[in-house]
């Protein structure tokens, strides 16, 4: 469904026109069905990767399909549901008179549009009074949904959302995690950023990691983090002195807990407990987060 | 078929939001007032009341026009950006073109509408003074129309690439540049003819307004108020020529304008 390979951007900016490359050498490949997350820091590349397959940026070198089709060619976009980070809409229309307005731009008229608006608000949970308010009083949860529900309404095949849950209360993004859910079960395959990676994590077949505009990790979120391995710690019935720790262990705060850098340690460990007569109390494995790699990514690229 | 279709939705979106912009009801009761100060004017004027009221009222009917299409025409396209709408909307199968192109008739429905309601309000001063109203004058609004409809072409163009600050200089130097080229050119070739200037100046200076003449659109040819309420006619074909004259530029602005818009990143 999307298929971008070795992308490149390059802003320009100030008087100079100093060139600064937002996007180094970006791939990825979104099948069809699929709900793929995109994370990274701020500045890190999202929107404008996102941009780009919108056909609102153009790009310097890559090759960028969507459907088959590049996002400079106007038909792609019949493919495409797009809702950007923080939408603004025209404050002076109703919700619903947006929601009209998109909906003739996408093809709709009479009573589907009608139907679509209904069912649009209905799946986000927004079939509210407020919709036939002025937009310019709308909160910033309410212009969120408003913008999912706009780029719904011709059933894309693919929809896009630039932070789809940011400025939602946990209600708000529960009900837009579900209807994410209710639309991909119909087929539609979705493509989005996001800040809140517990989100990600839940709902997301793969995922891409973007920091300084490189894709760092790319899989499922299991991929992802099997590929950092698994911390073990283990709380014994006796200290172990800091010299005695075999390879890979460390004390963690206490001198009866220790740290396990991965398997090879922690048998390492358990060999050395039998060795040496040491109960072992506890074990927890902990898998790394996609926050624990996000963050350690971002401090490596730092570095 | 399809994009007529999204040139008319944008266009009356854009004709919806024009017309709940302050600056539009500002200019609207200006316009109106200084119509119906003209009755005044008449009245003091040593000349014709008649002629007083009639070319006073088409100046303000052009000026108007002219503000409207300046001041809502530099801020269509910047405003959509500023605001990031421009996201959303393009983000749909609608080509740059189509945007820009939607832009400029819902804009030209609104300057339509402005100069009809001023015409309604021409005449019943003109029938209220007994001031003699023709049908002819008609031509003079349908020619100020035509002008407008070159001016928001340029305001667009601008626009499409530039602040709204520098977008209202250009499109006003553009306008005067379009009004004052055809008496500048013919200054400077009675200049010569007189043997005011040396002639290598003279060669240089008519170079330069010839450019000028051909290159920037004629606007002068829309200012036909002295023939109109003096009851002159017009040549044979005037309209006709100046309208395809008029559609000409436009669409040449409005291609320039696309053209340019279509390169442009939108962050």
């Amino acid at each position: 469904m999307i298929q971008i390979e070795h992308l490149h951007k390059t802003y320009r900016s100030g008087f100079l026109m100093k060139p600064k490359l937002a996007l180094k050498d970006v791939s990825l490949h979104v099948e069809p069905g699929q709900i793929y997350g995109f994370i990274g820091p701020n500045g890190a590349g999202k929107s404008t990767t996102i941009k780009v397959l919108t056909g609102l940026l153009n790009f310097d070198s890559g090759k960028v399909l969507v459907n088959g089709i590049s996002p400079r060619d106007v038909k792609s976009r019949r493919f495409i549901g797009y809702s950007p980070e923080q939408p603004y809409f025209y404050d002076y229309l109703t919700g619903r008179e947006l929601l009209q307005f998109y909906g003739k731009l996408v093809g709709l008229e009479g009573n589907l549009l009608n139907e679509r608006i209904t069912w649009a608000l209905q799946l986000l949970h927004a079939d509210k009074d407020w919709i036939d308010r002025r937009l310019r009083s709308y909160s910033k949860g309410m212009m969120q949904r408003v913008g999912i529900a706009q780029a719904i309404l011709g059933k894309p095949k693919l929809l896009i959302l630039d932070e789809p849950m940011s400025g939602l209360d946990p209600m708000g993004r529960r009900d837009v995690r579900e209807a994410i859910l209710e639309l991909n079960r119909d087929g539609v395959t979705i493509f989005y950023s996001s800040h809140l990676l517990s989100d990600v994590e839940s709902i997301s077949h793969r995922v891409a990691m973007i920091v300084d505009g490189r894709i760092v990790r790319e899989g499922t979120v299991d991929d992802i983090t099997d590929s950092c391995g698994i911390e073990y710690h283990v709380r014994t019935r006796v200290a172990i002195l800091a010299k005695d720790l075999p390879e890979g262990v460390v004390h963690a705060g206490h001198p009866q807990e220790v740290i396990c850098a991965d398997d090879a340690a922690r048998d390492r460990l358990l060999r050395y407990c039998l060795d040496n007569g040491i109960a072992v109390e506890k074990m927890d494995h902990k898998r790394p987060s996609l926050e624990d790699i996000l963050t350690e990514e971002i401090a490596r690229a730092d570095a | 078929m399809q994009t007529l279709k999204h040139i008319g939705i944008i266009a009356l979106n854009t004709f919806r939001e024009s017309i709940r912009d302050k600056i539009l009801y500002n200019i609207g009761l200006l316009a109106i007032g200084l119509a119906f100060f003209s009755i005044v004017l008449g009245e003091w004027s040593v000349f014709d009341r008649a002629y007083v009221i009639k070319s006073t009222t088409l100046s303000v009917m052009s000026l108007s026009g002219l503000l409207i299409s300046i001041f809502v025409g530099i801020s269509l396209v910047q405003k959509e950006i500023q605001r990031r709408t421009v996201l959303t909307l393009l983000s749909k199968p609608i080509s740059r073109a189509t945007f820009i192109v939607g832009k400029y008739f819902g804009l030209l429905a609104v300057v339509a509408v402005h100069l009809t309601l001023l015409t309604l309000i021409y005449y019943a001063i003109l029938f209220l003074t007994n001031s003699q109203p023709t049908v002819s004058l008609l031509t003079a609004i349908y020619l100020i129309f035509w002008e407008m409809a070159v001016v928001i072409a340029i305001a667009l163009l601008f626009s499409s690439f530039s602040s709204t600050i520098l977008s209202a200089l250009f499109t006003l130097g553009v306008y005067f540049a379009g009004h004052l080229s055809n008496q500048l050119l013919e200054q400077i070739r009675f200049a010569s003819r007189m043997g005011e200037m040396g002639d290598t100046s003279t060669a240089l200076l008519e170079k330069v307004a010839v450019v000028i003449h051909a290159v920037f659109p004629g606007l002068y040819r829309y200012n036909v108020t002295s023939y109109v309420v003096h009851g002159l006619a017009l040549p044979d074909m005037y309209l006709f020529w100046n309208t395809v004259y008029a559609i000409g530029y436009v669409g040449v602005f409005l291609a320039i304008a696309s053209w340019w818009f279509s390169r442009r990143d939108f962050l």
